[in-house]
């Protein structure tokens, strides 16, 4: 097993490393020059040198890239005489749209971020897989029409909507749950708060996901019932029980976890939609509008840190392949 | 010049309204929350769509919004607007000084006097060097930008072969450069008296002191950029937190109402919350769900009626003409053809984009120049564009578009068939509004036969378009005076020397008169006469048709049930905040 996770961590950083030279290549090479964005109305020639030199970027392309890498590892100093700052280690490089170290930014928005995608993981698991398991247990009886009419609905539903609706009429209209203004509380800080101040993004991303885990769930239960060894079991007098929970759901639970291993990575890298609609500061947020401002810092940071997540995600799903899943076996 | 009715710069570029059209106002309603006794305490909340304000700063703060907001509760200048409601609110009255400034030697000298007993939020005192050190950072464009730069043209001190400032801000100038700047702005051995020494006379330089540009900063807090993410506060208020979600001040403990004149804060909080859905925030207006909140960015064009035609609304709403003149500046090299400029101007279909914008009450008015009727004493329709003028025509006059065309055809055929068969390119910012605007301003234009491009800006906009080697053939702009002189504006949009001319027209044949005229409306320090001559000039620069003039615009405001105190601050173009009180 160790010998597995080494080989695959190996493999993992090295992915990383030609993930962050591809996309530090590319925000290099596009067309505008990242010096001139950093100054305002008088921009003048000198103005944008001036924040060359201090920014690095009269630098060659391979020297810049040399500088973030090692930023990360020995952190990083822009400018000089007394208006020198530092980012220090891991430093991803410095927002001049925000007057911050990037990584600074990225330990606000990631535990948000991380927060928003766990509880709606959690939620969407359980409503998901729990309908998919009535619906296939009832199959085309009402427990399963049911489950396909908010399977219809969830799908159809874009999440902006699902997500204004919920604020407008749940929090603003009804005052059911209060509006929740006044910023991020950890859950060991304020779990009231905390819960006050996901619950409605929570439902919001659960209702998207939940849909699809209920058609997937369902689909994959009922064609496993239909296997062999689930007729052998059964004609070797097993409980329905022990058939359906043990031999049925488990082999079900291994592509759900492969699904909900990326679909987990993939909000990491930012529920931008749910972020933007209840103004929650996460990843997503941060991302999007750095693209919008070309706060090139900032984007190559998240962007690298997204495919992280998705390789690291992966990797865990692997391992918990070979737990669920006796058959299959680490070499 | 006190009772000079002041505004404040700032550049807007919105590429809708600055396509929309031109305004004219002046009117828009004054309304007042039913005053009663002012209540201490509450938190005083404002509920904003952008992530952030652009900058705390003292020294980059530019928007009149963002002064208005700062100046009101946490950073105090030399000399202050009396935040009244009226006229009177354009008066200038001393905050940190003693007096509104003190000019002598022909207004090249300028003296301020600080008041006792003002305090940074550290509890260190405000002294002289304080302030010479704050002023001195804007000189360090290359940190300190964005704010208003006229220090570094006004301030006598040497220049180099390019014409820049020999010094270039306290973060690394050489000891030369520093002890001339030091000899500009100088403190008296008392510390209590700073004086400014400029290299021309300028009579109104004390209405540059309402800006942050010359406010004091403790050396040893600078933190260059990094400042503007916590300034050290000098108002009744300090910041607690600046965050991705939300702008906190609370009271400043080191702040003495004995010391402060012109503030009387009323919350014992002030709040922005940012990144709001623009449609939320208007929904809680709607429902009242934080009746001590106010809409910081102003209601959804979609939303207005809803506001402005429900009486429950009437003492919780507010409409004036605001300070900016939207306009598309035509690049004069580029376009150096009279008549092809002219006829873009009269085949342009203003009537259908302020109809798209708001219409008259809620986007403005059309356009008479780029002087906004708001700067009183300077303003005059032109009388060459816009409203009052013989060939306007709110829809656009094709036939004397077709004519001016015609003239072009053999007068400047490259531009002709520039016009008409490469097409004419026009920088917009990014915008939602441009699916609509385009096919609008193509037909319009396509009337006269005049093909138009577009070249959609997503990112730093000023900074394309203020580049003489990427700026396209017009770009979409707008201005508001800084102050309630139009040498704030004439000279900043025309003059070779200004800092935000686009039209790049130095070239134009009819510039050099235009200049001169200028000089001397500088020099002229009759008033009167000085604003016949600002008056005089807006007209020669629409002759000259060197920006096609849009709208004067108008501006929303909308708060909650609990807030009371509101009233437009002329000056400054925006509510005074911190005027405003919460009743329970």
């Amino acid at each position: 097993m160790l010998k597995f996770i080494g080989r695959r961590a190996a493999f993992a950083a090295m992915t990383i490393l030609i993930v962050s030279a591809v996309v530090f290549g590319i925000f290099s090479f596009l067309p505008f020059d990242p010096a001139s964005l950093t100054c305002g109305q008088r921009c003048t020639d000198q103005i944008v040198e001036a924040n060359r030199v201090r920014l690095g970027f009269d630098k060659p392309i391979y020297e810049q890239y040399w500088l973030f890498l090692s930023g990360i590892f020995a952190g990083r100093t822009y400018g000089a005489g007394s208006a020198a700052f530092t980012c220090p280690a891991p430093s991803f490089g410095y927002s001049f749209n925000e007057n911050a170290c990037v990584t600074d930014m990225i330990r606000e928005a990631l535990p948000i971020t991380i927060s928003l995608a766990i509880g709606a993981l959690i939620l969407w698991l359980m409503v998901g897989i729990g309908l998919g398991i009535i619906a296939a247990k009832f199959k085309n009886r009402w427990p399963d029409t049911s489950s396909s009419v908010f399977v219809l609905l969830a799908t159809s539903l874009p999440t902006f909507v699902t997500g204004l609706a919920l604020l407008i009429w749940v929090s603003i209209k009804w005052k059911l749950v209060p509006l929740s203004l006044t910023g991020y509380t950890s859950l060991i800080d304020n779990p009231y708060k905390f819960m006050q101040y996901f619950i409605l993004p929570w439902i919001t991303l659960a209702i998207a996901y939940a849909a699809i885990y209920t058609r997937f769930t369902r689909a994959a239960l009922l064609e496993t019932l239909g296997e062999d060894y689930i007729r052998t079991a059964r004609a070797k007098g097993v409980g329905e029980r022990v058939v359906f929970f043990k031999h049925t759901l488990r082999a079900v639970l291994a592509p759900l976890v492969t699904l909900a291993g990326l679909d987990f990575a993939g909000l990491i890298g930012g529920a931008i939609i749910t972020e933007t609609i209840f103004n929650l500061p996460g990843l997503g947020r941060l991302t999007l509008r750095s693209v919008y401002e070309f706060d090139l810092a900032v984007v190559l940071a998240t962007t690298i840190l997204a495919a992280v997540v998705v390789i690291v995600m992966n990797l865990i799903v692997d391992m918990l392949y070979a737990v669920l899943d006796p058959r299959v076996r680490i070499v | 010049m006190s009772s000079r009715f002041a505004l404040r710069r700032t550049v807007v570029v919105a590429s809708a309204s600055a396509l929309l059209l031109g305004t004219v106002l002046v009117s828009g309603s004054n309304v007042a929350t039913a005053a009663t006794t002012p209540k201490t305490g509450g938190i005083l909340t404002f509920l904003e769509h952008e992530p952030r304000l652009d900058h705390l700063d003292p020294a980059r703060i530019y928007t009149g919004r963002d002064l208005a907001f700062m100046n009101s509760f946490h950073t105090r200048t030399l000399v202050a607007y009396n935040p009244v409601p009226g006229a009177a609110g354009a008066n200038l009255v001393p905050d940190l000084a003693t007096n509104t400034g003190v000019p002598s030697n022909s207004a090249k000298t300028w003296k301020f006097t600080l008041r006792p007993g003002t305090k940074f939020e550290d509890g260190a005192p405000i002294t002289c060097k304080d302030v010479q050190y704050g002023s001195s950072r804007v000189f360090a464009q290359d940190v300190i930008n964005n704010g208003p730069t006229y220090m570094l043209s006004w301030l006598d001190i040497p220049k180099d072969k390019d014409g820049n400032s020999i010094y270039v801000g306290p973060y690394k100038s050489t000891p030369e450069a520093q002890a001339a700047y030091e000899k500009a702005v100088s403190c008296s051995k008392d510390n209590r008296t700073i004086t400014f020494q400029l290299n021309k006379s300028i009579a109104d330089f004390n209405y540059l002191a309402t800006y942050g540009v010359i406010s004091p900063v403790q050396k040893k807090k600078d933190t260059g950029d990094k400042y503007d993410l916590n300034p050290q506060a000098t108002g009744p208020y300090k910041i607690v937190e600046n965050s991705k979600t939300q702008l906190r001040m609370v009271r400043n403990s080191n702040w003495s109402k004995a010391s402060d004149p012109v503030r009387t804060p009323y919350p014992d909080e002030v709040i922005i919350q940012f990144g709001l859905d623009e449609e939320v925030i208007d929904q809680i207006m709607l429902e009242d769900t934080i009746p001590t909140a106010m809409n910081f960015g102003g209601p959804l064009p979609t939303n207005k009626d809803k506001f402005f035609t429900d009486s429950k609304f009437q003492k919780r709403r507010m409409n004036n003409s605001d300070p900016y003149a939207i306009y598309i500046a035509f690049n004069v090299k580029a376009m150096p053809c009279l008549e092809i400029r002219q006829a873009m101007y009269y085949s342009r279909n203003a009537k259908a984009l302020l109809d798209y914008a708001g219409g008259p009450t809620y986007a403005g008015s059309y356009a008479t120049g780029v002087i906004s009727p708001l700067v009183a004493a300077d303003y005059a329709p032109t009388k060459v564009v816009g409203p009052g003028s013989p060939d306007f025509m709110p829809e656009g006059n094709v036939t004397k578009a077709k004519a001016l065309m015609e003239t072009a055809k053999t007068k400047c055929p490259a531009d002709y068939k520039k016009a008409t068969e490469d097409g004419i390119t026009l920088d917009v910012r990014q915008s939602v509004t441009l699916n609509d605007t385009i096919p609008i301003n193509e037909a319009a234009y396509g009337r006269a036969g005049i093909k138009v491009k577009w070249n959609i800006i997503s990112s730093g906009y000023y900074s394309t378009v203020m580049n003489p080697e990427k700026q396209k053939d017009m770009s979409a702009s707008g201005w508001g005076a800084d102050w309630a002189n139009a040498s704030t504006v004439i000279p900043e949009l025309f003059a070779s020397f200004g800092g935000f001319n686009l039209s790049q027209n130095s070239a134009d044949p009819a510039y050099k008169a235009f200049e001169d005229k200028v000089n001397l409306a500088m020099k002229t320090t009759d008033r009167k006469k000085q604003a016949a001559i600002w008056k005089e000039l807006d007209a020669y620069a629409m002759k000259q048709m060197w920006v096609l003039p849009t709208t004067f615009g108008k501006a929303q405001e909308i708060w909650g049930s609990q807030i009371s105190g509101v009233f437009f601050w002329v000056p400054q173009g925006n509510p005074a905040y911190g005027k405003m009180w919460i009743n329970n």
